[in-house]
Order: C-alpha cells, then structure tokens, then sequence
C-alpha cells in the first residue's frame, strides 16, 4: 500500500475561491483564495486567531463555509467521503473520546487511512516516548502533541494537515518531529500543510509560505523567492543610508555610527555595489522577513522609517 | 485566482473510495475500540449491583421467620436496580456524539456515516445487553431468584412476558435512551448550550401543555387504564414513536454540527 505512486499531476490539491467564514457578527475567514499544490510542504503562518485553524477546518470539512468554493482534489470536500478519505487533519485542538488512550488511536486509525504503517507508528511511538496505555486526558501537552504527530506522519494521507503540530514539544522531539517529516516525505511524496509560529525552525521544510492575519492572505510566495527577496545591510551609517536610497526599507536598526537596515530585491550588481561600498550584506530569516512585512509597524512607521521606492 | 472551473484541473485521488458498508463498520468498530465502556465496565457495575442485592436478600432472609420469607422477598420484585444499565447507555450515547464525532471527523468521516455508523452501534448494542439480560432473568427463574427467591431482572414489569417480549422491551428501552442521548448531544453539538436550553423549554412546554390537556379534559383515568390495557409490551412498543423521532430528528442535526475547534 504504501508503494502506491504519489500524485504526480500538477493539479492544485486544494483550490479555494473567494472564501469567507463568518462567527456571528465576527468574520474568521474574509474572502480567502488559495491553491494549495500537490506533492509540496506548505507552510500556514500567522498570529494566534489570524483564522489558521478555521481555514483547515473549511477544507477539510469539518465546517461549512459562509460563502465562496472549495474544491479538494477537484470537489467539494464537505460530506465527500472520496474526498475526506485522502486527508488527516489531527487538530492541535482535537478532542479524543473521554475514555480512549493513545493505543485506542493507533487501534482504529488503520481502519480509516489506508496508507497507514503501522511499523512506522509503532517506531514514532518509541521515539516520541508515548505511553501508550494511559488516558489521552492524562497525558501533558507535549505528549498530546505527539499523539496528533504520529497520526499524522504514520497516516500518510495525500493531504496531511499538521496544526501547531509541536505545542508543548520539547526541543529534542520538534528536531524528530521535522526529521521524519522529511524522510518520510521524500519516500512518500505527498501534500503537506504545516501551521506553526516556529518559523524558523520549519524555514528549511518549506516550500512554500502562505501567511494569513485577521482572516486574510497576507502573503502566499515560495519560500525560495521569499528568503532572497530580502537583505539586511550592514555598515557605516551614512555608506548604507546611501546604499539603500531609493530602495524598500523594511526595517531599521543603528547603533552609534552603525547602520542595519532590511531592504526589498537585491540583485547582483546591488551586491557588488554594496562590496564595493564596504558594506556587510546578511540574509534575513524568514521569521523576521516574515514579521517585517505583516507587523504591526503603523504607530513606528516614521520611527522606523517606512519608505516605499515605486 | 480562475477558480470558477474546477473541472480543469482533475487531480488524482489517492486509492478508491471504501466501500459504503466499510465505511459505516469501521464507524461502529471506532465507537467500540475501548470495550472497557460499552461493554466490561457496565457488566461489572450490574455485578456489583446483583451481589449487594443479593447480601440484602440474605439479611432479609436471615431476619425473616421461615414462614414470613417467601412474602418478604415478593417486595424485591419492585426493584429498579437493573434501571441504571439504561442510564448508563444514555451516558454512552452522549459520549459518542461529543467526543467521538469531533474524533471521527479528525479521521475525515463525514457526518453522514458517522450518524448511520452510530445508529447501527445502537442497534448492536441494544440487541447485545437485551440477550444478556433476558438471559439473567432465565437464570434468575431457573435458580428461583439466585436461591433466596430475589428479583433483579424478573421486576414487576418483566416477569409475566416471554422470553420474545423481554428481548423487545429491553431492546426497545435501551435504543430509547440511546437515542434520547444522541439526539441532546447532537443539538449540543449543533447549537451548543443554546440548542439544549430550547429543546429542554419546548419539551417542558410540551409536557405542561399535555398535562394540563389532560387534566382539563379529565382523562387521567383514561391515561391509566391505558397503560393497563397496552401492557408493558404495548407501552414499550408506543416508546419506539419517539425513538425514532429522536433519531430522525438527531441525524438531521447532526448533519450540520461542526466541532469546537
């Protein structure tokens, strides 16, 4: 089973069009659209209530959309057993029945994913330290967690949904966790969303970054296209105030004489100028490039000096 | 985003889909992985139950004269102990429909089969406990009430019907609470405490209106003597109308309920 062929078609996994989920008077998801491609590790960042987990859950089916289409490999996945069979979306919430233990869920998962590797889980169980034979009720954060990881990795299904996969995990066990992601990735391609705060710690997993705030796309890029499409430039004050006239600046930082400032698309003959002009050029981790461009810098825009070139 | 023709891209999915009965079975068999609730744990209750009983019986009997004993234990055919089997399931049931289904849908099962796998668990289950209990009456007459002449599954309601007619009252009874449960945890479920709250204060409305009904018409006679003419059988048999309204009415709920997240 587990040697099935992935999808290798360059159809979207997941389509969303113009997707709005509304709580009452308060709108979760506002006009959302989305391609989520096949065979790829997406990233699904944002802030705590930006609507991360009520966007999984509208394509995953377990809640309805207030308006605007959703299609899971092509149809529509709410009551779509064809569908729902190819996900596993274990939610950092996910609430397990009063009496069960872990064994209870590595029981009956088999029986849902057809994908599933027992050895696999068995091996993560280890790995994880799960105890298998107390009651999820009892078991700390971290082994909660751990629980939903393995379900997770060891499910295999062609959409997996990871939600804060790692709360309460300690470092040893993320590190584990984003190892057998990989590995078992590169065996059995398949479609991954992962939804975090840690971002630099998954910066290297992903391929592609969608970050949502207050119920909207914010950013949806490659990873790849987003790493290089900033730098930070290092140096004398007035050689960088120079350097970056005309430029993005994203952010500003000094000291004394010192200048560190963060700007937008930096190609190869900015690098030589900035060589030749002594100054130091850094890359920006995806987290800081990541809080430049969705934080909150209204009240300091002047403090920090927002400026835009074109 | 041209998102307004999905039929372009027809991406693949993975594996065919299971079959409908699988679907449902592994449903039912999700609803009973812990055999500890549903079945060994009740069990043990209603043992535990059965043998403080029965050390009643055997201070009643010790305390009665030889002459007093058997009219004595004619009391204990009034006994409701074995009732709490039917609360117990009610509890059951709750269960399934709060916690499992959140559960369940984390396995991507959709609502539908969810509902129908559920119900067929009742079903099971109802048939299950109304063989074992029948069975313990047949025993509990075969050993003249466990040797003191006691009454636990033999009550009152119980003892004069075949072996056919206990099978039905206990399975129609437990599918009842069954029922009764799914369907408040559904609306919980849908509504949340909300649901409960205005299905509790229709059905309080409900009942005032049908008391005062009868009351005003004067009909408590009538009410009485009905439930004297339909016979424990018949009253069971009128209990399978809101059985099945309740489960019609909690799958339809339930189709829409959506987890808190």
């Amino acid at each position: 089973m587990s040697a099935a062929p992935a999808p290798t078609s360059i159809a979207p996994a997941v389509q969303v069009t113009g997707l709005t989920k509304r709580f009452g008077s308060f709108t979760a998801i506002d006009d959302v659209s989305l391609r989520i491609e096949s065979g790829r590790i997406h990233g699904l960042l944002g802030r705590n209530g930006a609507g991360k987990t009520t966007l999984m859950q509208l394509i995953t089916g377990q809640d309805f959309a207030t308006q605007g289409d959703i299609r899971v490999f092509g149809e529509k996945p709410t009551e779509n057993a064809r569908v729902l069979q190819n996900i596993c979306f274990i939610k950092e919430s996910q609430r397990y029945p009063e009496d069960f233990q872990p064994k209870h869920v590595l029981r009956s998962a088999p029986w849902f994913f057809e994908n599933w590797d027992a050895d696999f889980a068995a091996q993560l169980v280890e790995e994880f330290r799960l105890p298998l034979n107390r009651r999820i009720k009892k078991l700390s954060r971290g082994q909660l967690s751990a629980v939903g990881v393995i379900v997770g990795l060891a499910s295999r299904a062609p959409l997996t949904f990871f939600d804060e996969p790692y709360l309460g995990l300690d470092a040893v066990a993320r590190q584990l966790f984003y190892d057998r992601l990989l590995e078992d990735f590169a065996e059995h391609p398949r479609t991954v969303v992962l939804s975090t705060h840690l971002i630099d710690e998954v910066s290297n997993l992903l391929e592609r970054v969608v970050v949502i705030d207050q119920g909207r796309i914010l950013m949806d890029e490659d990873a790849d296209t987003l790493r290089t499409s900033a730098t930070t430039v290092v140096g004398p004050r007035g050689a960088v105030e120079a350097f970056v006239r005309g430029r993005e600046v994203l952010h500003r930082d000094g000291l004394g004489g010192l200048s560190s400032v963060t700007v937008a698309g930096i190609g190869p003959a900015d690098r030589a100028e900035a060589a030749a002009s002594g100054l130091e050029l850094a890359p920006v981790s995806l987290q800081q490039l990541i809080v430049r461009k969705t934080g909150v810098r209204e009240p300091d825009a002047t403090e920090t000096g927002i400026e835009q070139s074109a | 985003m041209t998102a307004a023709h999905p039929g372009i891209h027809p991406a693949p999915l993975g594996g065919r889909p299971a079959a409908p009965g699988a679907r449902l079975w592994r449903v039912v068999r999700l609803n009973v992985v812990n055999k500890w609730t549903v079945i060994w744990i009740p069990a043990m209750i209603m043992f535990f139950i059965g043998l403080v009983n029965w050390l009643i019986w055997l201070i009643i009997w010790t305390a009665s004269a030889p002459a007093d004993r058997a009219d004595a234990m004619e009391g204990t055919q009034w006994s409701g102990a074995a009732f709490y089997i039917f609360v117990y399931m009610l509890v059951v049931a709750i269960q399934i429909v709060s916690a499992t289904f959140p559960f369940a849908l984390g396995y991507s099962v959709t609502r539908r089969d969810f509902a129908l796998g559920s119900g067929i668990t009742f079903l099971l289950l109802a048939a299950g406990y109304a063989v074992g209990f029948t069975a313990l009456s047949a025993i509990e007459e075969w050993t003249n009430g466990w040797g003191l002449g006691g009454h636990l599954f033999t009550s009152v309601y119980f003892a004069d019907e075949s072996i056919g007619g206990r099978l039905f009252m206990v399975f129609s009874a437990m599918l009842f609470f069954f029922a009764v449960g799914a369907f408040a945890a559904a609306l919980f479920m849908r509504w949340r405490m909300n649901g409960i709250l205005a299905a509790g204060a229709a059905f309080a409305l409900l009942l005032v209106g049908t008391i005062a009904l009868i009351t005003f018409t004067q009909s408590w006679p009538a009410v009485g003597e009905w439930f004297v003419v339909s016979g424990p059988i018949g009253v069971t048999a009128w209990l399978l109308l809101p059985t099945v309204l309740a489960a019609v009415a909690g799958y339809a709920v339930l189709g829409r309920a959506t987890p808190r997240s």
